[in-house]
């Protein structure tokens, strides 16, 4: 456990000594207050302070594509950047195993990203609470934990490629696959398969509600898992959920988030310890 | 200390160690030698638990991947290549690799001072020479001063002052008790430290002992340098007469004769009478070398 511990706070000190925990809560404080008091004026209200709800209602997007982004950005070289550089045959010449190297660095990893959100959007927050009454503050917690929660799981994506390839490079151009294939080609796909089931003019009609499949595939890209997790629990951006089947739930959600991060953690272990070095 | 036996490596169908089987005692310090990719540091790395590998590995009689974090914690590993993490400086690195260990109280000021680094300590690794690279090294190596310390070309980066002083804390930790395992292609330097030596070639272990045994093993014979004042060819041409001298090399004015330890006088004895003026004589015991040299020719 000490060595779990060691690698997770040096992972965690090399981050905040390289400015990336600032440089991250900096660009999330500026996005959040940008948002919160230019957002409604691209829509339909004015300029000026808005309250929280609106604000996630803003984010969403920006958020659910800028956060897979610092997620791989953090991880994708974690364990393949020592391996090439030959750090990594002096630190398992330790009594260190390969499995406390993987958790060691998520955890590490995983603390950057957590205080990154917590600075920069608790910054944000306090700004705006200072500006707005009736702040929500439970649906902005809300926000903020399951943003955490999807940069999590797209460092556990990104320590799967560290783990299993040999060259930077290649895990770099993997995490990239992987992030246009969840932001851009899953839904593409899936909404392809439905029309050719279906066609047109039934996926038009107002009443009609997909198959169970799709919602499984479609919740199965943790980026829409993510969106959806959200939506089921802040009030302001509820009604982007549409027909839900009532299988789709927090717990439900919560358990696809969770096992992406087991699957592509232990995943990357069982590829990492038949590596050699 | 160290038990190998029937070790077996493959890379993509080649084969980098082939059934080696070899023993480290305790208290000794025994090299690997041999030329580039004999497989010296594949079994190093086995040794380690960093690569998958067929056979067995024991250390202090404990299976090797089955007591991985165990023996680790009492080993010091110095790889060929020292790669530290650039953003820390020499104090954090160790730092970082004694918490790694479980270790307590490590003074690290006293052993960046051992490698001579004291004024460095605060600086980032980033900016190292390769030389204080090997040092700082060598300082995280023996660190809470394990029993066992693995050394894949320790010696590697350093310059000759380096060298010296590095072989010689090196001789210190084994008068301690340290048991050392090291590799190295620097045949000089293997035949000064280690009490017995492995050769390997092709990633087989051709030839096992102390460097005495092995060049009786291999009939490489002590050489006889005599200086003389002036030599002549007449005095040549007697010594090459003499029987049981087997060659004789002139370089100047030194005569290298090999020949058996019995045969020394009469060649002293044959030079003066002949009227040569002898400055200095000396036995040159047979180098590791020649005896590398000659294992490995053999065995191609």
């Amino acid at each position: 456990m000490n060595e779990i511990v060691a690698i997770a706070k040096k992972e965690f000190m090399d981050n905040w000594r390289n400015k990336w925990v600032i440089a991250v809560s900096s660009i999330f404080v500026i996005l959040t207050l940008v948002i919160s008091y230019f957002g409604s004026g691209f829509g339909s209200g004015g300029v000026g302070w808005k309250d929280l709800d609106v604000t996630i209602a803003g984010m969403m997007t920006l958020v659910s594509i800028l956060i897979p982004i610092i997620g791989l950005m953090l991880g994708y070289a974690a364990i393949v950047g020592e391996r090439e550089k030959g750090s990594l045959e002096l630190l398992l010449s330790y009594p260190v195993k390969r499995e406390e190297v993987i958790a060691g660095k998520f955890i590490g990893l995983g603390a950057v990203m957590a205080m990154a959100n917590f600075i920069g959007f608790g910054i944000a927050g306090i700004i705006i609470g200072i500006n707005v009454k009736d702040v929500a503050w439970g649906d902005y917690f809300i926000f903020i934990l399951s943003s955490i929660l999807l940069g999590l799981v797209f460092i556990s994506i990104a320590l799967f490629f560290s783990s299993i390839f040999k060259k930077r490079s290649t895990a770099m151009g993997g995490a990239i696959f992987l992030w246009f294939l969840f932001e851009m080609i899953w839904d593409i796909v899936l909404a392809g398969i439905l029309m050719a089931q279906y066609g047109i003019g039934k996926l038009s009609d107002p009443d009609f509600v997909a198959p169970s499949y799709y919602y499984i595939i479609s919740l199965m890209n943790p980026v829409k898992a993510y969106s959806t997790l959200a939506a089921l629990n802040i009030s302001s951006i509820s009604s982007n959920l549409g027909n839900l089947p009532s299988f789709v739930n927090t717990p439900f959600v919560l358990a696809i988030l969770f096992a992406w991060m087991i699957v592509m953690l232990a995943g990357g272990y069982l590829i990492f310890k038949r590596k050699d070095l | 200390m160290i038990e190998v036996s029937n070790l077996r490596k493959e890379y993509d169908g080649v084969v980098a160690v082939d059934g080696i089987s070899f023993k480290v005692e305790k208290g000794e310090i025994f090299a690997l030698l041999g030329p580039n990719g004999a497989g010296k540091t594949t079994t190093i790395k086995s040794i380690l638990g960093l690569i998958n590998y067929e056979g067995e590995i024991k250390i202090e009689g404990k299976e090797a991947r089955s007591n991985e974090k165990e023996i680790k914690r009492k080993l010091g590993y110095l790889p060929e290549k020292v790669a530290f993490y650039d953003n820390l400086t020499a104090i954090q690195t160790l730092q970082f690799f004694a918490e790694l260990k479980g270790l307590k109280n490590v003074d690290f000021m006293a052993l960046l001072k051992e490698v001579g680094l004291e004024k460095d300590a605060e600086r980032k690794v980033g900016g190292y020479s390769k030389g204080m690279l090997q040092r700082l090294g060598f300082a995280q190596c023996i660190m809470g001063s394990p029993s066992l310390l693995i050394l894949d070309e320790p010696t590697t980066g350093l310059d000759a002052v380096g060298a010296y002083e590095l072989r010689e804390k090196i001789k210190r930790l084994n008068e301690e008790g340290v048991t050392i395992l090291l590799s190295s292609h620097i045949l000089s330097e293997v035949q000064e430290l280690s009490h017995r030596v492995a050769i390997m070639n092709k990633g087989k272990i051709v030839a096992i002992d102390t460097v005495e045994n092995l060049s009786k093993k291999f009939e490489v014979e002590p050489r006889l340098r005599v200086e003389l004042q002036r030599p002549s060819d007449y005095i040549l041409k007697l010594v090459k007469g003499i029987k049981s001298v087997k060659d004789v090399k002139a370089d100047g004015n030194v005569l290298e004769i090999l020949c058996p330890p019995s045969a020394k006088l009469s060649i002293i004895n044959t030079i003066e009478e002949a009227g040569g003026k002898i400055l200095d004589f000396k036995t040159v015991e047979p180098t590791l070398e020649e005896i590398f040299i000659k294992v490995v020719k053999e065995n191609e």
